[in-house]
């Protein structure tokens, strides 16, 4: 022990000996192999979580190797009994054919872009005004107005669905219409709901600034709340984006035909007939990849605000 | 359990490389810490207090140095192994357990030999309940308890495995000032019919020194001075501990040793036999001043604080470096206060430190006196060295780089550092009301003495 | 809300500024709220007869014949199958990623891109490579390739299965559907979970730690009680989603919802309703969605109810 230590100690060597006789203290050796013990467990621990999540990673990643190997081997290589790895040979000309072929692929495309893009330019508007008149604007009844449209959140979508067709088909007659895919998806209530809370966030002394300065409403809520949600509207737009590429059920049921089918429709109900009457399961994996990879794009460049949308929303499309 | 660290210090790295921005929290510490004893480490926010007791509990790994347990080097024990019991600034009692569970929980994770019966858990449990007083709480969940009924469930759970040690970090911060008050008897009441060798870390001075066997005062990771609280507040080794203890704080004085006469300003105020001619500061404890017409110090009164026995006088001197000089005085003297006073100090109660090295200039009796308390505190096993090596100042700033620039610097009294100190006075409004409180001595200090520049 | 706000002249305008999500949701909310339910009592309605002036009696038809049909009672067989199976597994594993996602640092945003990936897919995209990989390819009665998943399974010394081609059990095409939703809802569970884990105070762990117990016992009485409210929450979510599903069944199965040339032996809930509606059956689909409607809200409030027992603060 040296020197310079701050004894504090008030009868130091009676102390010592004391304790060492009254507390068996640990032995060395046993310290040692403790400490010893405990890096090896740490150690052995760490290895095993990186061993557990590369097994899952694996797994998660499994699919998408095969949907990309299989989406250019020639249909024999894929056909035969022990899969390659890797493909012998690259057939690009599957993925020409998604868009040449029968699945139109790049009319599907189109179509969804332009169901997108104007569903998500309403949509945004519609719930922008709504979360506002929410936010900011006081009126009677506002309270259980807002509560009740809370409510109809807790109702699946399934049960809107059954008479939604009715009025769409029966009574608009929309059938193969955009209309009928733009319309009944506008007013999302969860939208309205997340932008008012971010709404509310921006504090009242700005409004009254504005105010003061003689900005009109609409002025304020241009220049002030729609700047400051950006990230809020961007996880909207690309959610709604998503929900778009990804929808099937109703795009299904109202607009079936090839000039309004929207890509995911079209790709379950693609032939992909083959040589033999086999399916060209080649030819299907590259479709498949065709639509999987703008998912990935969007999603690898704006991974944080899908991931903050979805942490919040529990949506999926 | 005596504890022993040696040369312990701890460097938290810097994000990037750069080495320059590395923040050394724990700087070469060493300390011997007896037997059954309490001890509280006592220094500003920043100053590695926290960093050395998570060290001591094995939470965190020192960068360098050994940690003892009586004979045993614990230094790369992991927290369980090394018999300590915790408690934490926010107590991080389990939210979802209940008193009981959360008492018992320490006991369920034994194993092998150590494994209790389930009564023997229960009683251990029901017995440490009653030591702290919450065996009535025992099915409550820790939301339905006070502040103070929490500490002690997380005393009562840190104590339950009958630790070799017992460390508690910041134990009081939580409470409000009434509970503070019986919570820091209640831990010294505690501590004293354990036995248990206990460490606690505070930012308050009264605390430290009400309950504490000892305290070390730290300043950037640097032990400043150890010993029993009130040697500590009686011979400070340095202009820094001089101004951490003691309420009101003492008054800070510039000036000088000339032809052995000690000078406040322009007025010799005691002589100083033996001294050497030099620039200093002089620490006036507030109780150090006596009123006389024919006083040596003039100061001219600001204002008076009334409170019972005695009375605080508010007055100012040019040479202060406080914004106004504190001087405590009977109250039956108050008819003489009005306008200019002179005192006449107590030779004890002053304290002169070198300007350059901030260190304490001993004179008169005081050398003697300062000589019986070291022969006291050597009798009593103590190293009489305070600190090592030199004071940590402006080198050492970047050590404590979570505070504002402007308030790392020392007491130098460096006229470049006057305006930045002046800006820091006018920021100080953004920063926590703890750190707030913990450097306001400091910063009043340097307001004054930055004015004094201009 | 402030004083200040509170001007008369707003009231039309806060009105304006709603109507048009007004509009749209009477029309399309609203309105089916009421009329789903009031069709569901409408023996055999069907809305284009409505509108050729057809009336309907009030009833219990719709909902007699609904549960009657076998594929009705098949479907709720399977869609609680589906649910009970692949909520717990999945929530389990998710819990068990997550945890191990907040234990390391190096590698750990990489991990969890990856883990997020199946959320960004299509789930009828992938629902098709997941019968690609385990589909049998044979050319008349030649088998020409097992899949895949054969033949790492004939790797390992196993017999090939025929998972999800004509003839296969119903047992084998569940695996399969099953496998798939885990693989698909893991995503969400993950994020939620880790993102509570992070929102847990350190402190808990260091306390913990110094309580001495083990990295099993941290997680069942430190990790799982404070993540509970996540759990809960993913849980509930996870169940909802469940009745629902749909849409990975028809992405593997296709619209057949079964092996082809089968008797839709994998049809979920869901798929029932959609069945009804596409063959012009509006009422029984009406019944049918009810009844999900109230399987869905019974078994919700249940999972309230047990997570308020269960859920800590």
């Amino acid at each position: 022990m040296t020197e310079d230590r701050n004894h504090i100690n008030a009868v130091p060597g009676e102390e010592t000996q004391g304790q060492a006789e009254d507390k068996k203290g640990m032995k060395a050796k046993d310290i040692k192999a403790i400490s010893k013990r405990q890096t090896a467990g740490k150690i052995f621990v760490q290895i095993g979580i990186y061993a557990f999540l590369t097994v899952i990673a694996l797994l998660i990643l499994f699919p998408f190797y095969f949907m990309l190997i299989s989406s250019v081997k020639t249909t024999a290589e894929y056909n035969e009994m022990v899969p390659t790895l890797w493909p012998r040979e690259f057939r690009w000309s599957t993925y020409a054919a998604a868009f040449t072929g029968d699945l139109h692929l790049g009319q599907l495309f189109l179509n969804t872009v332009i169901v997108g893009v104007v569903s998500t330019l309403l949509s945004l508007v519609v719930t922008v005004l709504s979360a506002y008149a929410f936010a900011r604007l006081e009126f009677r009844g506002k309270n259980v107005l807002f509560a009740a449209l809370l409510a109809t959140m807790m109702i699946p979508g399934e049960l809107f669905t059954v008479t939604n067709y009715i009025t769409v088909v029966n009574w608009l007659d929309w059938r193969n219409t955009f209309a009928a895919l733009i319309v009944p998806f506008l007013v999302s209530v969860f939208y309205i709901y997340l932008l008012r809370q971010n709404f509310m966030q921006i504090p009242n002394e700005l409004y009254l600034a504005a105010k003061v300065d003689g900005t009109s409403d609409i002025k304020y809520l241009w220049k002030v709340m729609i700047p400051l949600s950006a990230p809020t509207l961007i996880s909207i737009t690309i959610l709604k984006m998503m929900g778009a590429w990804n929808s099937y059920i109703w795009p299904k049921l109202v607009a079936n035909d090839l000039a309004h089918r929207l890509v995911t429709v079209g790709l379950r109900s693609g032939a992909f007939q083959g040589a033999n009457g086999l399916t060209d399961i080649p030819a299907q994996m590259a479709a498949v990849v065709l639509v999987t990879i703008p998912l990935l794009l969007v999603f690898l460049f704006f991974r944080k605000y899908i991931m903050r949308g979805v942490s919040r929303s529990g949506i999926k499309g | 359990m005596k504890v022993v660290l040696e040369h312990l210090t701890k460097i938290f790295p810097s994000r990037d490389k750069d080495k320059s921005a590395e923040v050394v929290a724990v700087n070469d510490f060493n300390l011997e810490i007896p037997d059954g004893k309490l001890i509280g480490l006592l220094g500003p926010s920043g100053c590695g207090k926290s960093t050395t007791l998570f060290m001591i509990s094995g939470l965190q790994a020192p960068t360098s140095g050994k940690i003892f347990f009586g004979e045993d080097e614990v230094t790369t024990l992991a927290p369980e192994n090394r018999g300590i019991g915790l408690v934490f600034q926010n107590y991080a009692l389990y939210p979802h357990m209940t008193v009981q569970q959360n008492i018992l929980f320490p006991l369920q994770n034994l194993k092998g030999e150590n494994r209790l019966s389930k009564e023997e858990m229960l009683t251990r449990a029901n017995e440490v309940a009653k030591l702290v007083q919450i065996d009535k709480f025992m099915n409550r969940k820790p939301s339905e308890l006070s502040g103070g009924q929490q500490q002690r469930v997380a005393i009562a759970r840190a104590l339950v495995k009958m630790p070799r040690v017992l460390l508690l970090d910041e134990p009081l911060s939580n409470l409000d000032a009434r509970l503070r008050l019986q919570t820091r008897e209640e831990i010294r009441r505690i501590q004293r019919d354990t036995q248990i060798t206990t460490i606690f870390v505070t930012h308050d001075q009264e605390e430290a020194m009400s309950i504490s066997d000892y305290i070390v005062v730290m300043k950037l990771g640097v032990i400043m001075q150890t010993g029993k609280p009130q040697w500590v507040y009686d011979d400070p080794a340095n202009l820094f501990v001089a101004k951490f203890l003691g309420t009101p704080p003492i008054n800070v004085f510039t000036g000088k040793v000339e032809n052995e006469k000690l000078y406040i300003g322009d007025e010799a105020v005691l002589d100083v036999k033996g001294v050497e001619d030099q620039e200093v500061y002089i620490g006036v404890r507030p109780e150090g001043f006596l009123l006389n017409a024919n006083g040596k110090l003039t100061c001219s009164v600001s204002g008076i604080d009334v409170m019972g026995r005695d009375i605080s006088v508010v007055s100012t001197n040019a040479a202060s470096l406080n914004p106004v000089v504190r001087s405590i005085i009977a109250a039956d003297e108050m008819g003489n206060v009005a306008g200019e006073v002179k005192f006449n100090l107590k030779e004890h109660k002053v304290f002169v430190f070198n300007k350059e090295t901030e260190e304490r200039v001993y004179f008169g009796k005081q050398v003697a006196a300062h000589e019986e308390m070291v022969a006291q505190m050597k009798a009593e096993g103590q190293n009489v060295t305070p600190h090592n090596g030199p004071l940590p100042r402006e080198a050492d700033d970047k050590v404590q780089d979570n505070r504002p620039a402007e308030q790392q610097q020392g007491f130098s009294g460096k006229v470049k550092g006057a305006f930045a100190r002046v800006k820091g006075v006018f920021t100080k409004k953004k920063g926590t009301a703890e750190e707030e409180a913990q450097s306001a001595p400091e910063e009043t200090a340097d307001k004054a003495e930055s004015e004094a520049k201009e | 809300m402030s004083k200040t706000k509170e001007k008369p002249k707003n009231n039309w305008r806060a009105w304006l500024y709603l109507a048009p999500a007004l509009i749209i949701l009477l029309v399309f909310t609203v309105w089916p709220i009421i009329n789903t339910v009031r069709i569901a009592f409408l023996n055999s309605y069907n809305g284009l007869a409505e509108r050729g002036g057809a009336t309907f009696e009030f009833g219990f038809y719709n909902f007699e014949y609904v549960v009657s049909i076998s594929g009705f009672s098949r479907s709720l067989g399977n869609t609680l199958l589906i649910t009970v199976i692949t909520v717990p597994v999945s929530t389990m594993l998710a819990l068990l990623i997550a945890v191990a996602l907040n234990s390391i640092k190096p590698f750990r945003k990489i991990f969890q891109t990856i883990f997020f990936l199946p959320y960004v897919t299509n789930a009828i995209a992938i629902g098709m490579v997941f019968f690609a990989m385990f589909h049998t390819v044979t050319l008349g009665s030649q088998t020409l390739s097992t899949g895949i998943i054969n033949s790492i399974i004939q790797a390992f010394g196993g017999k090939p299965v025929n998972w999800i081609d004509a003839g296969s059990s119903w047992g084998h095409n569940m695996a399969v559907v099953c496998i798939y939703i885990i693989w698909n809802a893991l995503p969400f569970k993950i994020l939620v979970l880790l993102g509570g884990l992070q929102s847990v105070n350190k402190q808990y762990y260091d306390a913990a730690k110094v309580d001495g117990a083990s990295r099993f016992r941290i997680f069942w009485r430190i990790t799982v009680p404070m993540l509970s409210p996540m759990i809960a929450y993913v849980v509930i979510t996870g169940f909802i989603g469940g009745f629902k599903e749909y849409n990975s069944v028809v992405g593997i199965l296709g619209e057949t919802m079964g092996p082809a040339g089968g008797d839709r032996q994998l049809n979920t809930m869901a798929g029932c309703i959609y069945d009804s509606l596409n063959d012009g059956f509006q009422g029984y689909a009406a019944a049918a969605a009810l009844i999900l409607f109230a399987i869905i809200f019974a078994v919700t409030m249940i999972n309230l109810y047990v997570s308020k027992k269960k859920v800590h603060y």
